[in-house]
């Protein structure tokens, strides 16, 4: 276990906490973390607060560092942190405020079914999900692209995939940024890149992606959930992965020459893995270029699965999927930097928001919404753990006020996983989930122990604090009923 | 071989310290503890032995934590790529910015892979000499 973090977390209100500016010099802003006291004891036990603080370090960031209630150690960045930089101002741009998965993400999809109706065939749902869907580490899939096919999906994103037969234009309406980010170069890809995205649509991965059939347990915004067609014991599935290998390869690539650029660029930094450029820097430009050809690739990917999905219920309820209503709510990046607007200090300025485990929470009324979300806000996906439950939220004007239209991502782990596959059995850990009426297939059965309930924060508690700050609004929550992890 | 790596703590991901009596060996030592955490060999039918495939590696960096971290990455991405395991390699030449490795590698298909390790990062990295000895501590994202 690490050690307990001593440093300064000053009360601003019962969900927000600050790190003083002072509390190291070079801090250009102080931290501030979304969390309640319980959480709170939870992100002491790590050293994701001293990440919070060298967040600050970085050249043009504005108003603080921030922490989502689901923050836990990471590498450089902590993950659930949102950094946001001013570009014309020196503002700089960190692939680790991206992660190596980049445009991990999460999206959800209806069903016209209700869990009474099909209860008796989340068994076989399961067993043909997990046979169909390539998942695991290093899974290739059927979906194969030649390397021409590949740059164009670095181009389209989940464009390509619709093009191909994989889906329909609703689904891109219903996707951030319409599944492909615009800016994305292929030039600006390794070739290594490329060799490592090959064969790796359409699969699932590994460690913490999964697949999951789950059903409204709780309906907490009644008229939120009328406009989502959203009812209690309705049957939702959500699906997270992300960039798989190439996104890898993208952030490694990018990493090695912003480190040996860090001098050049006068950058000082407590952690080399902050690595980071000027936005308008060559390197700035050509990472950012990199990283939406990789977001584009998990939108892309994000789509086969759908699709492959869509494809398993078709196989054991002999019918179309639009017959069963199995329409795309939205998918959200959780990995990223975008380039967006806000007002800082009354001024219109152009910054680069990093969310390293964070997920846009755009409010009501928002440009970048399409036009059957402008009156809700934006779907928000939280998944949880697969033990307790997963959350649909929307997003908030007060997010784009005092997050950069951020919040959480999930439910954060608590737990090591080595300290995870000492202390769980996995017998045991099977059984409760059976009798929890949770059945679960996975590639690896370390991947089960080591993604047990047990090693994550509860999520009720993470998406309390987002929801009570204003910075998101609970809509419903899900329950898992099947899981396919990789 | 005997273990010369142990598992260090972290919530997300994953660390190992890494021991050896001088940095050619521990650059080895890495490597092998790497691959051990990634995958087991499989049980095969066949009582023949796997096919082996030399690999040359070549790395540069400004000093020798970028050296131990590029070195590690190289690998991670030559075996998505190629498909390969590592298990074994010969430090041919390593100074502070370069190295020169010749790697065994066996086919991915003889191994079962339970880990999979997407980098090798530079936080909390540590590369130094203890008495005699050399350690390296490194986290790996997972």
């Amino acid at each position: 276990m690490a050690e307990i973090w001593q440093g300064p977390l000053e009360k601003i209100d019962d969900y927000r906490f600050r790190i003083p500016k002072t509390y190291k010099p070079g801090m250009r802003v102080p931290g501030i973390i979304y969390a309640d006291e319980k959480l709170l004891k939870d992100i002491r036990q790590d050293k994701a607060p001293e990440q919070v603080a060298n967040v600050a370090f970085l050249p043009g960031i504005v108003n603080a560092s921030l922490a989502m209630p689901d923050i836990h150690w990471g590498y450089g960045f902590s993950i659930g942190g949102v950094a946001a930089t001013d570009i014309e101002n020196g503002g700089v741009i960190s692939p680790a405020g991206v992660g190596f998965d980049i445009n991990c993400g999460v999206r959800l999809l209806k069903t016209n079914f209700q869990y009474e109706e099909i209860k008796d065939k989340i068994k076989a749902l399961v067993y043909a999900l997990f046979s169909d869907i390539p998942s695991g580490v290093g899974s290739k899939g059927d979906i194969k692209v030649s390397e021409r096919e590949e740059r164009e999906i670095l181009v389209k994103g989940a464009r390509w995939a619709v093009e191909k037969g994989y889906g329909i234009e609703e689904d891109l309406e219903c996707t951030e940024e319409y599944g492909a980010i615009q800016g994305a170069d292929p030039l600006a890809v390794s070739q290594r890149a490329y060799e490592r995205g090959k064969a790796q649509s359409g699969t699932l991965g590994s460690g913490n992606h999964f697949l999951e059939i789950q059903v409204i347990d709780q309906i907490y915004d009644q008229k939120l959930s009328d406009a989502f067609g959203l009812t209690l014991g309705q049957i939702t599935i959500m699906i997270h992965s992300g960039s798989r290998g190439l996104g890898y390869q993208i952030c490694d690539d990018y990493t090695r020459s912003m480190i040996h650029y860090l001098q050049k660029y006068n950058i000082n930094i407590p952690d080399r893995q902050l690595a980071c450029a000027p936005v308008n820097s060559p390197e700035g430009k050509a990472y950012l270029s990199a990283m939406k050809c990789a977001a584009n690739y998990a939108w892309a990917n994000r789509q086969c699965l759908m699709y492959l999905t869509r494809k398993v219920f078709e196989k054991v309820f002999g019918m179309q999927w639009q017959k069963m209503g199995m329409s795309l709510i939205y998918d959200v990046a959780h990995n990223i930097a975008k380039i967006e607007r806000y007002t800082i200090d009354g001024k219109e300025k152009t910054l680069c928001v990093h969310r390293k485990g964070a997920t846009r929470a755009f409010g009501p009324g928002h440009p970048a919404l399409p036009q059957r979300y402008k009156n809700t806000g934006q779907p928000v996906i939280i998944p949880g753990d697969m033990g307790r439950n997963s959350y649909l939220l929307v997003g908030t004007k007060k997010a784009e006020e005092e997050t950069f239209g951020s919040t959480c991502h999930g439910a954060g782990r608590v737990k090591s996983r080595t300290a995870a596959t000492r202390s769980i059995n996995v017998e045991a850990l099977l059984k409760e989930l059976e009798s929890k009426d949770i059945i679960v297939k996975a590639s690896g059965r370390g991947t089960i122990v080591e993604e047990a309930p047990q090693a994550y924060k509860d999520v009720n508690e993470v998406v309390n604090v987002v929801h009570n700050a204003g910075i998101s609004k609970r809509v419903c929550r899900m329950r898992p009923l099947g899981v396919i992890k990789g | 071989m005997p273990k010369e790596y142990e598992l260090i703590e972290h919530t997300a991901d994953l660390g190992i310290r890494v021991k050896a009596k001088d940095l050619k060996e521990l650059f080895r030592n890495a490597g092998l503890a790497m691959f051990e955490i990634m995958a087991e060999p499989a049980q095969i039918d066949d009582k023949q032995k796997p096919k082996t495939k030399k690999v040359i590696i070549k790395q540069k960096a400004d000093n020798l934590d970028g050296l131990f971290v590029n070195w590690l990455n190289e690998l991670l991405s030559l075996s998505a790529t190629k498909e390969l395991i590592f298990c074994d390699f010969k430090i041919k030449k390593l100074d502070k910015n370069s190295l020169e490795v010749e790697a065994e590698a066996e086919s991915l298909d003889k191994y079962k892979v339970n880990t999979e390790i997407k980098a090798a990062t530079y936080h909390q990295l540590k590369i130094e000499k203890i008495d005699s000895r050399w350690q390296a501590e490194v986290i790996f994202d997972v």
